[in-house]
């Protein structure tokens, strides 16, 4: 298994195992049954997940938690798959070439930086045959999405962060990379002066609107210039975020709020999604659904209301909405998965997000503490000294009492007093112990 | 400049420095208005194309990325489909699961203000302001909310008079009733009112809050004080509470 560390790159795992991608980075399609072969048999991998991005190719171990990586870049040429009566009976197999450096690792740089090739062969073993994959795989190679990257070369952890941290970010990278000479400078008499600058502005603002009404032309001039279009969203929403400050009008104050309202819901740069996942679907979504919920969760303390994760989840995705079926059963799916959460029903129905840390018995080892102490060992808990000492609300820590009571750390007094609970003696007492005194 | 001497001089000074701050407030002006101007109908084109190119849009993985932060930046709701024919006829499509997604939104940025209760007018006001091209009705609003009963029913409507309210908060993730009992702590009771001004929520929060407490028996009833207002009494909470079963004891 490790021989292939030595000509890929090796990947890092969120925390329920899906690929962590980079700024920018998209999945495109995922096919899972794969096997991907060095084609002079130095190295194996069997049966993973192969995951096509807009940047690289990932092939991942679910069971295993590895996964490693060709970037798109240095793949050289692709070999037609072979038709003959041999391939109809063996599995669909697509052969490419990757530039490697001298070390023998992958090349990023393509064929400039290459000492030698490798050829990788993927055979597809899954029920989807590789004809959409072949195709996507075209399309992604021919857009060439990740030589942005390489050109203005940014630490930029995820997308969220950077939106935030963008402005910060760019000024704080070494200017080092882009050498900067003084240009040679020319006295233009037009552009001196108080008047020359404000004509340069005026050219700079009629340059914008140019460049906007031809990229809103038609959705193909938008696609040309997204990422120009980016940019000019990210200036626009700098500057007035920090040009409005003492006497900011009552129009503007509402933008600016709206627009950080809206920060907060972006998030999932590459959502998964049907057409992407295919038959993995529900498996993968339930994995970034998991990656997803973390923070919410936990801001929530502990516990968060299905329809509020649906609705946060949701806003991350943007335009790609999941109904509340696809939800609940990406929910269902961590039962068979190792992630930190798990979904709870309340007998009133209502459903809810849990984090496995915040486990029933943590808060039994409270409760079974707090009936033992002072005044409770001798009248009893009830729903709202337990709220109290649980810091929840009063319907779920009765919920919690009667689930205590029902694992036998508990017993109750249904009195005028109403329902309370008590220490359950009984389970103290060893029956085999009992009765040898005696 | 060269500093002319004297009174007038000074004055020249002064004047000139006037002049200069007076244009370039009104530069910053202009810009920051030209700007605001632009901004305006990139959002516009955004939603436009959001509501006309969606499925275009989505067929594009790398686009679509572009095009959320595009969205996002700028503070366009991205969720902009037309109700059409069979949406409103059926219920089908994804206009009425947008605006669930549009609702519960809205839901919890207003929560801290109203603790999870909204008044149903309110909130399709406020949904009709994020969607400018097509007009809401409260029945288009009650069925989203419809949609979202499969996710456990945590939202529900009911009416108090003749106004409807939506409840966003399940009850059991209701704190609103740690802080009531909180306030009746020192006296073992606590009325609307001084409900309403210790906390300062609204008449209906506090009275919500209050009837559910008494739903669940943890709250009891008194309509005999001296004063005529009801009080709601918390047997579990007072100061007597103890001290009355020790003397049982």
């Amino acid at each position: 298994m490790e021989a292939c560390g030595r000509v890929l790159q090796s990947v890092q795992l969120t925390a329920s195992g899906r690929p962590s991608l980079e700024a920018g980075e998209v999945e495109c399609q995922l096919l899972d049954a794969i096997d991907l072969e060095d084609d002079a048999g130095a190295w194996a991998l069997k049966a993973g997940i192969l995951t096509l991005t807009t940047h690289r190719l990932l092939w991942l171990d679910e069971k295993a938690r590895r996964a490693w990586a060709v970037p798109l870049g240095s793949i050289g040429q692709v070999f037609a798959s072979k038709k003959g009566l041999k391939s109809m009976f063996s599995a669909p197999r697509m052969r490419f070439q990757v530039w490697t450096q001298k070390d023998g690792r992958v090349s990023p740089q393509g064929s400039g930086g290459a000492a030698g090739s490798v050829v990788l062969t993927i055979v597809f073993k899954g029920r989807t045959g590789p004809e959409s994959f072949v195709q996507k795989f075209g399309e992604v190679l021919q857009a060439q999405a990740w030589k942005v990257n390489m050109e203005a070369p940014q630490i930029r952890p995820t997308l969220d962060e950077s939106a935030v941290a963008g402005e910060a970010g760019t000024s704080s990278v070494p200017t080092a990379t882009v050498p900067r000479r003084p240009a040679p400078f020319k006295m233009n008499p037009a552009m001196a002066g108080v008047s020359g600058i404000l004509r340069k502005e005026q050219e700079q603002q009629e340059e914008v609107d140019k460049n906007m009404k031809e990229a809103f032309q038609d959705l193909n001039g938008l696609m040309g210039k997204a990422k120009e279009m980016v940019q000019l969203a990210e200036k626009m929403r700098a500057r007035l975020l920090q040009g409005q400050t003492a006497g900011a009008d009552e129009e503007g104050m509402g933008t600016k709020q709206e627009m950080q309202d809206w920060m907060l819901s972006v998030g999932i740069a590459s959502p998964v999604t049907k057409e992407s996942a295919g038959a993995l679907y529900h498996q993968q979504l339930s994995r970034q659904l998991a990656d997803f919920v973390k923070d919410p969760v936990q801001r929530a303390g502990g516990m968060l209301a299905l329809v509020d994760a649906y609705c946060l989840f949701n806003r991350a995705r943007g335009t790609e909405l999941i109904s509340p079926e696809d939800l609940l059963t990406a929910c269902t799916v961590w039962a068979t998965i190792d992630v930190p959460f798990r979904l709870r029903k309340f007998d009133s129905g209502v459903m809810v997000i849990q984090s496995v840390s915040q486990s029933d018995d943590e808060i039994f080892t409270r409760l079974r503490a707090l009936v033992k102490s002072g005044d409770a060992a001798k009248v009893g808990v009830g729903a709202t000294e337990a709220a109290r000492a649980l810091g929840m609300a009063p319907a779920l820590a009765k919920e919690q009492l009667l689930a205590a009571e029902s694992q036998g750390f508990l017993c109750r007094d249904d009195g005028e007093d109403g329902l309370r609970f008590f220490h359950n003696f009984f389970i103290d007492i060893s029956v085999a112990t009992a009765f040898e005194d005696s | 400049m060269r500093r002319r001497p004297g009174i007038s001089g000074l004055q020249g000074a002064a004047q000139a420095r006037d002049q200069y701050r007076s244009l370039g407030d009104n530069v910053a002006k202009v810009r920051q208005d030209q700007m605001k101007e632009q901004l305006e109908t990139f959002r516009h084109q955004l939603e436009e194309f959001a509501s006309k190119h969606k499925n275009d849009i989505t067929k594009n993985p790398a686009f679509r990325a572009q095009f959320h932060t595009m969205c996002a930046k700028c503070g366009v709701d991205p969720l902009a489909s037309n109700k059409g024919f069979w949406a409103e006829l059926l219920g089908i499509g994804d206009f009425y699961y947008e605006l669930g997604v549009q609702i519960v939104d809205i839901c919890l940025a207003t929560r801290p203000r109203n603790g999870g209760l909204i008044d149903l007018e309110e909130l399709r006001s406020l949904l009709a302001k994020r969607r400018r091209a097509v007009s809401i009705t409260e029945d288009d609003c009650l069925r989203a909310i419809g949609k979202l009963k499969k996710l456990g029913g945590g939202y529900e409507v009911f009416s108090v008079g003749r106004r409807k309210l939506v409840r966003s908060v399940p009850m059991e993730l209701n704190r609103d009733h740690n802080l009531i009992l909180e306030i009746a702590q020192p006296r073992g009771y606590v009325t609307v009112e001084e409900v309403q001004s210790e906390l300062g929520w609204t008449h209906g929060r506090a009275i919500d809050a209050l009837e559910n407490l008494l739903k669940e028996g943890l709250a009891m009833v008194d309509d005999g004080a001296p004063n005529g207002k009801r009080h709601y009494w918390f047997p579990c909470v007072g100061p007597s509470s103890s001290v009355e079963s020790e003397a049982e004891l």
